[in-house]
């Protein structure tokens, strides 16, 4: 069914598809139209989950890993310092291997005070043992959310999936909200392998000595090479049920290009308009969306970039004292590889500023005007 | 713990760190430092109710649906739900910490509830304590003498009541109209008392056909002989025909004498005996009756609802008014000269002094005054050379003090009531009836009255272990209460009840008391909500088999959570070296 929602409904609805049984959340700007939908839908009977308040984003966690642990699916939503405060038990989930699944709507960190998009919020809680998905448009909100659970339950391991503040949580698409009967088809009901049950004395989480700490590190770090295969094989599957195939990367116009533009979230869909009108006059540019950031994609990365002269990474974030991210991360991937492009790595729209076709433009025409990047960091638009 | 696990291979190392076995051999109540206590603390009701009745214990039980349970609860401390369910000023609705979010719990109208079940109604008896042979006299059937008449009956005492008026429960039957109080709650609450064996004899005036010398059989007497005397106005022409004490008024008409008043009635004063004097006299055909009351209104000793209801029915209060002087034609009253006051300096009782505002008098056209200025005791047979400790009259000097003259003059002489204390209400009476029927109790087992309750504390018979700090509203755990506004008993409309003296107020259903006891917070006291054993982080709080709860001191670490959060501070945090001595 086709309806025109906004980036927050179309997680809500993801999370009602995937049939979710607890439920747990604090609000926040720009992610609580997310469980404010979910708690109607709680109350008027649209949805069979226990929806519980809570005082903080640190309890927030706090009970779904409590209900997952348990056995049942459990979903929460948070944003920028929510996701901050979490950062605790992103680490206890993660290490418990519990399938928990979380949106986490991009804010920028305070202060200055900001409410607008910038992915430094996700990308701080990189180590800590989540997978992680950015969206571009809200069509793959609904569908990520219903395949992160998927994903999460074959590998043990938590999933995170992200959307732009306002450019896609408050920007309303079109979108085909997947049929129920097909969701229940594609994701059967989770059936966890060990759960918290009454009667059964077990201690989860406990002290673990140096003997056995690092081979359960050593388990987790598995799961996560596992969950590259699996991510490409559920995004295959749902491209069968549904229609729209996914994977761990998305090549546009890579053929014969000569420049890559390298970016995610919302600010690859305004890129695909930019290499559609250089394609037009026959320049030889693509696109290589990032779709999964963790587990990194190694091998798709360096196959995606391999004959590529120049490659223009496009990060909405920075580590302060290193650089982008995203660079940093797919620079290092490169280091094995046969064929390296020269990666210039770019640092735009901090704080939620406009990312325009015309700066993209612009960052081509930087990539084409200089043989190496001039520095760490090429800042672009910084009023200096 | 030593064990070492060495996994062989990837397949047999567990994906999460999980115990083989539980962990109940860790002890983790070694880590604690404080201990929580279900200790019950002070309800405001339960602090200031002059009966001494265990209100929030009650509401409980009414909560749950335990009418009966609830009713046995007051009469342990009450014999007379009925009278107070009626005309108590519940101070404790003053009190009542549900005032600050939404209104008072109607604990009156509750209270009545009970009162009125239809069931018949039997007094709880205690395990007899009385000595053999153990007998009391009790001078006065009001509600203090009654009150410790019944007290000490419970306990195996035998006690007769001497009352000087022609029927019991003085003024209870004298002082307070039908209206208020039908009769036949009053005659089942006293039938009650007697079928304890409380042996009643009317008409038997102390120092008239009851002498000293015939209470000499009691080893111990209760003089609980209230307060009769009407205040005088004093101005002049107060001694005329149609200026009535206010008392004497109501009497006659409680007794259901002929009484008539002129068409246009004053009535003076500001207390609950003038709205019941000026009701009364609406009721007997008065065309128009106003109420002089020479401060203003925030100063009224009446009960606000009775104002209220007064006010209702059409009668005017005059405030900041005072009468100079009764002018009269030939004999019979004709007006009343007044004057207007303004409230000056605080006097001695803490209200501002009223001063006459001067050229500022007036003239009322008047058929009939009635006083109803306060009531005074009349102590001077017993106490004239005697004081009172401990609730219990001495003498200063033994011999001069008998009014027997002989130098052995009794020991155990008792006083309760408004004879003691002067507060005037039926509840005051009660607690201080109670009190000195545990004092005699005491006494008559050989027992010192030292440490003993002072006069005027409210005394209860069955005590729970209490915390005797207060809960007040600032105390309790709001984020568990919302704003619930009180449930009203029904009035018969002002225009038909003004027409008769059947009763104004027409109680409750049993859904409005359920749904009063609802709202109680049951401050201080817990009703097991299980907001503790909800919220304990090591599960260490179990449902006790009956009722409360038990703590597993095993484990629980002390964190305090349940105290925290407990809506109405039942829990304590205690030192645990205070545990450990």
């Amino acid at each position: 069914m086709e309806q025109v929602i906004m980036g927050n409904h179309a997680v809500s609805y993801g999370v009602q598809l995937s049939r979710v049984h607890v439920i747990a959340a604090y609000p926040i700007t720009p992610q609580t139209q997310i469980v404010e939908m979910l708690s109607e839908f709680c109350a008027d009977g649209l949805l069979d989950a226990k929806f519980i308040k809570v005082e903080s984003e640190h309890s927030a966690m706090a009970a779904v890993i409590g209900a997952s642990s348990a056995g049942v699916r459990s979903f929460t939503a948070t944003s920028g310092h929510g996701l901050a405060l979490m950062h605790e038990m992103l680490h206890w989930a993660a290490g418990a291997r519990l399938p928990i699944v979380l949106a986490n709507v991009n804010r920028a960190m305070g202060p200055g005070w900001s409410v607008w998009t910038e992915q430094s919020d996700s990308l701080a809680q990189r180590d800590t043992g989540w997978l992680q998905f950015y969206c571009e448009t809200n069509q793959e909100v609904v569908d990520t959310v219903i395949q992160s659970f998927k994903i999460a339950e074959t590998v043990l391991m938590p999933v995170m999936l992200v959307l732009d503040a306002f450019v896609l949580s408050h920007t309303q698409e079109p979108v085909d909200i997947p049929d129920q009967e097909a969701v229940d088809a594609f994701l059967p009901p989770y059936i966890p392998k060990v759960r918290l049950q009454p009667g059964e004395g077990h201690a989860f989480g406990g002290l673990v000595a140096p003997d056995n700490y690092m081979e359960l590190r050593y388990k987790m770090q598995k799961a996560m090479d596992e969950a590259v295969g699996v991510t490409k094989q559920v995004g295959a599957e749902f491209g069968k049920a549904f229609g729209r195939n996914y994977d761990v990367l998305e090549r546009y116009r890579m053929d014969d290009a000569e420049i890559a533009l390298v970016t995610c979230s919302s600010i690859t869909s305004t890129s695909r308009v930019v290499v559609d009108e250089l394609r037009a006059v026959g320049e030889k540019v693509g696109l290589v969306k990032m779709r999964m950031f963790r587990p990194f994609p190694f091998e798709a990365v360096r196959q995606a970039l391999s004959g590529v002269e120049k490659a223009a990474i496009i990060d909405r974030n920075i580590s302060f004292g290193q650089g982008g991210v995203f660079a940093s991360e797919i620079k290092a991937a490169l280091y094995d590889s046969p064929q390296q492009p020269v990666v210039f790595p770019f640092i735009i729209g901090l704080g939620g500023r406009d990312v325009t076709p015309e700066s993209i433009r612009g960052i081509v025409r930087h990539v084409q005007e200089h043989d190496r990047p001039e520095g760490e960091i090429i800042w672009r638009e910084v009023r200096r | 713990m030593s064990d070492t696990i060495v996994f062989e291979s990837e397949e047999q190392m567990p994906h999460l760190p999980m115990s083989v076995g539980t962990t109940l051999y860790n002890k983790t109540g070694s880590w604690r430092y404080v201990r929580p206590v279900y200790r019950n603390r002070t309800s405001p009701c339960n602090h200031v109710c002059p009966a001494g009745e265990d209100i929030v214990d009650y509401l409980g039980l009414v909560k749950h649906g335990q009418y009966e349970a609830a009713l046995r609860r007051i009469l342990e401390e009450n014999p007379f739900p009925g009278v107070c369910g009626r005309v108590c000023p519940h101070p404790c609705e003053s009190e009542c910490n549900r005032a600050q979010l939404g209104g008072a719990i109607a604990i009156h109208a509750v209270e009545r509830f009970l009162a009125d079940l239809p069931q018949a109604r039997q007094l709880p008896r205690l395990e007899a304590s009385a000595p053999s042979g153990a007998s009391v006299a009790v001078i006065g059937s009001g509600p203090a003498g009654l009150s410790c008449a019944y007290q000490l009956a419970r306990r195996g005492y035998e006690v007769t009541v001497f009352e000087a008026a022609p029927h019991l429960g003085g003024l209870m039957r004298l002082g307070i109209p039908s209206y208020r109080l039908p009769r036949e709650v009053l005659d089942k609450e006293i039938e009650a008392i007697a079928a304890l064996g409380v042996e009643m004899r009317t008409g038997m005036r102390l120092g008239d056909n009851l002498r000293w010398e015939d209470l000499q059989q009691y080893p111990a007497v209760l003089v609980a002989i209230g307060q009769h005397v009407s205040r005088r106005l004093n101005v002049p022409g107060e001694d005329r025909q149609g200026v009535l004490p206010g008392l004497d008024f109501l009497r006659r008409v409680n007794l259901g004498e002929r009484v008539s008043v002129g068409p246009r009635v004053a009535v003076i004063g500001g207390g609950n005996t003038a709205m019941d004097a000026a009701r009364s006299a609406l009721r007997l055909g008065a065309a128009q009756v106003r109420v002089l009351y020479r401060r203003s209104r925030h100063e009224m000793p009446a009960v606000a609802d009775e104002v209220q209801e007064t006010e209702q029915e059409g009668i005017q209060i005059e405030f900041l008014t005072a009468p100079v002087k009764v002018l009269s034609n030939g004999s019979a009253v004709c007006k009343l000269q007044c004057v207007r006051m303004r409230l000056g300096a605080p006097d001695e009782s803490g209200r501002r002094r009223p001063e006459p505002i001067s050229g500022s008098e007036f003239t009322l056209e008047v058929d009939t005054v009635i006083t109803a200025l306060g009531q005074e005791t009349n102590l001077d047979l017993v106490a004239d050379r005697m004081e009172c400790a401990h609730g219990l009259l001495v003498s200063s000097n033994a011999a001069e003090a008998s009014p027997l003259g002989e130098g052995a003059w009794r020991k155990g002489l008792f006083v309760a009531g408004d004879a003691a204390t002067g507060y005037g209400t039926v509840a005051h009476a009660v607690g201080s009836g109670k009190r000195a029927a545990l004092a005699i109790d005491r006494y008559l087992r050989g027992e010192a009255l030292d440490g003993f309750p002072a006069l005027g504390d409210p005394v209860r018979v069955a005590a729970r272990d209490v915390d005797p700090t207060v809960v007040r509203f600032e105390d309790l755990n709001l984020a568990y209460f919302e704003e619930e506004t009180p449930t009203l008993q029904g009035q018969r409309p002002a225009a038909e009840r003004v027409g008769d003296f059947d009763e104004v107020n027409l109680g409750f259903a049993p859904d409005q008391a359920g749904r009063e006891a609802e709202r109680c917070f049951s401050c201080g006291t817990c009703n097991e909500c299980d907001t503790c054993w909800l919220y304990c982080p090591d599960v260490c709080i179990l449902h006790r088999d009956g009722s409360g709860y038990e703590i597993n001191y095993d484990y629980c670490k002390g964190c305090g959570i349940c105290a925290q959060e407990c809506p109405r501070v039942a829990i304590t945090m205690e030192e645990e070296l205070k545990w450990n001595k």
